[in-house]
């Protein structure tokens, strides 16, 4: 062992490049995959994060009285990991009525929410929109203040059931409650969360006032009488509960599953320590499982995305082990020739791996650490913990590429006999996989994949509830994963033979030019073109895919936001004041602003329907916003706008309303809108030009767009209460200078990163800007090493050959031609490979994901910056390496070169 | 040195050359002040063992090898002192090499490693043409095959008239029958000797086989890097 160690140690020092060389690579390789380990603990913590954030409540245990609820949050609210525990209370609401200067107005059934007045210190389940919460008074929601044109200050009078006392409060503010359907579920803590059809009209009164003023006539629901309330509107009594929030970092610090097992046990020391008092409804454990699925789509994701670039990279560790492999068979050879057994051998080549993957692994760590500080926003996020795993899983994949590489290249030597061994050609026998065709076989598997998954609609399940969740099949990721492993292989089987056949052809017969040496020489080295052209070209491959497919990525979870939010920057003001101020041309003067766009919105009845109805101009609507055709049905977006500025009361119609309302192109539809001159609702015509399935900053079911002005002269409105603003930079900052601007005209803004961090769905908040960032990085230092290596190998195989043209008197650049032509063709190759294959790739991951995106991406985006520096870089490896070539042949020594045989 | 040598023009000449090779505890001294004149269409056979620096002073005569200490002269113009790319042109302008190994182009036929040596030398457009040449080798039928289809006689014949395709003043074979069989090999030199009669060209042979080196005018004997003898063959 010793003498093996000291065999090894000197064979490793004695040919320093090489060594270099093979630890370079192998550095390179396991950052990438050191960065990717990062990463994705970072991520998954990101996952736990944002499905702890998105629980509006994570805890409600019903109880059966006003004091228990307050008994109950007093003895918890102190407990540790406990942020706020508040007695609360929901009860039905049958009917409120306002009585102002246009007369009478009411509303139907709905839903009373009983809170503290300190209620949202840690529980955002609704937001103010006006006011605030006082005791004595009542918040409306918005939906039902605009109902019952209600305003603060004004009083209402609130009936709890048929029959009960009417209760007269006044208004104190206007919310949006975001949590309905979390607030108003029946709870039962047996069956968990369900959360049911919210109430449409909705009442936040203070739980004091509650308690003694409307509690008194309603019956109180017990855990017997639970189930009643399951049905949406069938509350008939008041339930008493206790809204518990936990605090979020310590669920935040570990996966999902982590998170899950966290917050179990959270629930179940609080229940233990009010024995009999409280159970609970468990509305975090509940997201955190679905967030768990979601953490293994996403760790499917990212493997999808960084493996074959791993891989590939790892490549790159066995193609510099080639660049040495004659001399180290001999070398293996002479000693078995002196009696080493190929156990010797082993251990020797084992010995060297370690070595060489234990210094290159620990430099891997390193450049991980730096790449994730630098290109991933939030940083590493090291803990000495994280920092030795990531480091010794670095090493341990170090170790294994160098042997893996080392074993590789010699196994022939190990295999065969020593007479063998120190033949200078070597015979090839075709490997097992190539006789069984594998790399066709996989090809086929994977277009199979492809085409049932497309052909079931990529089989996503979608939970219909009123926060939907959507789980992919990992199954389907076989297919890309496939098509890497059919085509890298089907490249190897080919040995360059297409190109060899084209170089050949151009070389013509008898070529007695350079333009036909360097043809008709590539003509017949197929074979390690062709290996240059394996890794050149995947890499390249694995960079554009990754590029295409983080762009379309990203772009979507954009246009994602911008669907929910309405456009980059929003401002919204109150009825009136954009118009008078006029907010859209003081807001387009914002440094970072685009354009900008009012828009108002506003509801109208539809017959019965309560609707969201928003008025926007046609010709300036899509300068501050975006639309997809995919928004409009049987028609494009730029039509559709066409239309609408072309009939003035012209109006797109969502497709629920024309079906239920048998709505066609042409009809006559009569609204039923609030005339804000005399606060009444009237009637206005307008006619359908259009069916729009989504719109920027509509809800996803039922909606309608109408001209601006026409809406605006109808409802005396004042013109639009929301501008829309396209940013060139940082939206957040830009969003920061809108709300300094408008600050005096009462506006709240909001802005496109504020709405992607809000968004609720796990799947479509994994970010793959950090993980993109760190392999497109790697991609772009890999290709560059790709193309430097493969002209060095060329030289360390050539060195003969090349020595020899030397010795002809060939000159120096005519020598150098033989390299740099095989290089160009190889780059020439690997980036029409790597633009096939890559395009394939990604198509095939973004048609797996179409039901992430909402909506669907119309086309690829191509990141056109990104491809540029990834082919500039190899191209200019290329130069580079070259230019080193040729110095280097300058000072080959040719008479030792010539010697050896 | 012999007075028929001194009449002739002089081609090329070592005044002094040594070549060093490594240092401390590795240091191989290769060549020891050698001095040697070649001059035009003369037949030297430079004999010595296995280590004796035959090929190293073969390769400071092409320009292969820069001497440690000493100056080689080409047509009376310093060679040692150029760089690696006048070197070349001087090689590619009459000095041709017959290796032990015949060091054909791997990636090219026996026409191309012809052809691409007569570009190389700038004869592509004269009265040479690679099929004649491997004609005149007796390789007609084996213009486009391979090194690797090719056997080791016809290799060397095919280096023989890659270096005649230079239309080289100098000829420097090294072992050029040193991977042959005896008959071969006797062939191969046989044909090289009817080619330098035919050619003009001087030679000179490195062998370690006594009876190689007989077939020479002159024979240079080198033992450990240095000259220990010279005389006058047929």
């Amino acid at each position: 062992m010793t003498t093996s160690l000291r065999l090894a140690w000197t064979g490793l020092l004695r040919a320093p490049g090489r060594t270099l060389t093979r630890v370079v690579v192998l550095t390179a390789s396991v950052a990438l995959l050191g960065g990717m380990l990062l990463f994705v603990g970072n991520s998954l913590r990101t996952v736990s994060a944002g499905a702890v954030r998105s629980v509006p409540i994570d805890l409600q245990g019903p109880v059966t009285s006003y004091a228990s609820a307050r008994s109950v949050a007093a003895g918890i609210a102190h407990q540790p990991g406990v942020l706020q525990a508040s007695a609360t209370a929901t009860a039905p609401l049958a009917r409120t009525t306002h009585s102002g200067s246009a007369g009478a107005t009411s509303a139907g059934n709905g839903g009373l929410l009983a809170v503290p007045t300190d209620y949202l210190r840690h529980i955002k389940t609704f937001r103010y929109l006006q006011g605030g919460l006082r005791p004595g008074g009542v918040v409306l929601d918005q939906q039902m203040a605009a109902t019952l044109q209600a305003r603060v200050g004004d009083s209402v009078t609130l009936t709890t059931r048929h029959g009960a006392p009417p209760v007269t409060l006044k208004v104190s503010g206007v919310a949006l409650v975001s949590s309905a359907d979390q607030l108003f579920q029946p709870l039962n803590p047996t069956t968990g969360p369900a959360p049911a059809q919210p109430p449409a009209n909705i009442a936040v009164v203070d739980i004091g006032t509650f308690a003694k003023r409307l509690a008194p006539a309603l019956r109180t629901i017990t855990p017997a009488s639970v189930g009643s309330s399951a049905q949406p509107g069938a509350q008939d009594g008041v339930q008493w509960q206790v809204q518990t929030q936990l605090d979020p970092a310590p669920l935040s610090a570990g996966s999902p599953s982590q998170a899950f097992a966290a917050a179990g046990q959270a629930k179940n020391r609080l229940e233990r320590s009010l024995p009999g008092k409280v159970q609970f409804v468990d509305n975090l454990s509940d997201q955190l499982n679905i967030a768990a699925g979601d953490a293994l789509y996403a760790q499917t994701l990212y493997i999808m995305l960084a493996i074959p670039g791993a891989l590939i990279a790892l490549g790159l560790a066995y193609l510099a082990a080639l660049g040495t492999v004659d001399r180290d068979r001999r070398d293996l050879s002479l000693l078995r020739a002196r009696g080493a057994t190929r156990r010797d051998l082993l251990t020797l080549a084992g010995i060297e791996s370690v070595i060489v993957g234990a210094v290159a692994g620990l430099a891997g760590a390193g450049l991980a650490f730096a790449a994730v500080q630098l290109l991933v926003k939030g940083g590493a996020q090291l803990t000495l913990g994280r920092a030795l795993l990531t480091a010794g899983a670095c090493v341990l994949l170090a170790i294994a590429g160098a042997a893996a590489a080392r074993l590789g290249a010699s196994a022939s030597v190990l295999r065969g006999s020593v007479v063998a061994g120190r033949r200078a050609v070597q015979r090839e026998r075709r490997p097992l996989w190539q006789r069984l065709y594998v790399d066709v076989a996989c090809l086929a598997v994977s277009g199979l994949i492809y085409w049932l998954t497309a052909r079931t609609g990529f089989s996503a399940v979608v939970n219909p509830d009123s926060n939907p969740t959507l789980s992919l099949s990992v199954y389907m990721f076989f297919a890309p994963a496939l098509l890497w492993i059919g085509a890298t292989l089907l490249l190897v089987r080919l040995r360059g033979g297409a190109l060899a056949w084209a170089a050949r052809r151009a070389a013509g017969t008898r070529p007695r030019t350079l333009r036909g040496f360097l043809l008709a020489s590539a003509g017949r080295r197929g074979a390690p073109i062709n290996r240059g052209l394996v890794v050149v070209g995947l890499l390249l491959a694995f960079g554009v895919n990754l590029g295409i497919f983080s762009a379309t990525y990203n772009q979507q979870a954009n246009v994602d936001a911008q669907l929910t939010l309405g456009a980059d920057v929003t401002a919204t003001a109150a009825p009136g004041v954009a118009a008078k101020q006029n907010l859209p041309a003081t807001i387009a003067r914002v440094p970072g602003v685009q354009a900008t766009t009012g828009v108002d919105h506003s509801y109208a009845y539809i017959g019965p329907d309560l609707q969201d109805t928003y008025g926007i101009d046609p010709a300036t609507f899509t300068k501050a916003t975006t639309l997809r055709d995919s928004y409009f049905l049987d028609t494009t977006a730029k039509q559709a706008l066409a239309d609408l500025q072309a009939r003035p009361d012209g109006i797109l119609v969502g497709k629920e309303t024309i079906t239920d309302f048998s709505l066609r192109k042409g009809d006559l539809l009569r609204l039923r809108v609030l005339d804000h001159a005399s606060g009444a609702f009237k009637v206005v015509p307008f006619h359908v030009i259009g069916t729009v399935q989504e719109f920027p900053s509509a809800p996803k079911d039922s909606f309608m767009i109408t001209n601006l002005h026409y809406l605006a002269a109808a409802t005396h409105s004042g013109g639009p209460n929301v501008v829309f603003a396209k940013t060139g930079g940082d939206p957040a900052a830009v969003a920061g200078r809108v709300a300094a601007a408008t600050a005096s005209s009462g506006t709240e803004v909001h802005n496109i990163a504020e709405q992607t961090a809000k968004t609720t769905s796990s799947i479509t908040t994994v970010d793959l800007t950090g993980i993109s960032r760190i392999e497109e990085a790697f991609a772009v230092l890999l290709a560059a090493g790709a193309m430097g290596l493969f002209v060095a190998l060329a030289i360390a195989e050539r060195r003969q050959e090349l020595a020899t043209m030397a010795a002809l008197g060939a000159p120096l650049r005519d020598i150098a031609a033989f390299l740099w032509s095989e290089a160009a063709l190889v780059l020439a190759a690997g980036i029409a490979l790597a633009t096939g294959l890559g395009w394939l790739l990604s198509k095939m991951l973004v048609a797996m994901l179409q039901h992430v995106f909402d909506p669907p991406p119309d086309a690829l985006a191509i990141p056109w910056g990104y491809l540029a520096g990834l082919g500039g870089a190899a191209i200019a490896a290329t130069l580079v390496a070259t230019a080193l070539a040729l110095r280097g042949l300058r000072r080959l020594p040719l008479g030792a070169i010539l010697r050896e045989q | 040195m012999s007075a028929q040598a001194t009449e002739r023009t002089t081609l090329a000449a070592c005044d002094g050359v040594s070549v060093v090779y490594g240092d401390g505890p590795a240091r191989v001294v290769a060549l020891d002040a050698v001095d040697l004149r070649i001059t035009s269409g003369e037949r030297v056979a430079l004999w010595g063992r296995s280590g004796s620096g035959k090929t190293t002073l073969l390769h400071v005569l092409g320009g292969l090898v820069t001497p440690t200490a000493g100056s080689v002269s080409w047509h009376g113009e310093p060679l040692s002192s150029l760089d690696a790319a006048a070197r070349g042109r001087a090689r590619a302008q009459g000095i041709a090499y017959v290796f032990q190994g015949a060091n054909l182009l791997p990636s090219f036929t026996a026409f191309e490693n012809v052809a691409f040596a007569l570009r190389a030398s700038g004869h592509m457009d004269g009265d040479l043409d690679p099929a004649g040449l491997l004609e005149l080798v007796g390789l007609s039928a084996k213009l486009d095959a391979l090194p690797s289809e090719l056997s080791g006689g016809e290799a060397q014949r095919v280096a023989i008239a890659r270096a005649l395709g230079q239309m080289p003043e100098l000829l420097l074979c090294d072992e050029p029958t040193g991977h042959l069989d005896s008959d071969t090999g006797t062939r191969v030199l046989d044909l090289v000797d009817a080619l330098q009669d035919e050619f003009g060209f001087a030679l000179v042979l490195a062998t370690h086989d006594a009876d190689v080196a007989a077939r020479a005018a002159r024979t240079v004997t080198l033992l450990d890097g240095r000259v220990v003898d010279e005389e006058e063959g047929r």
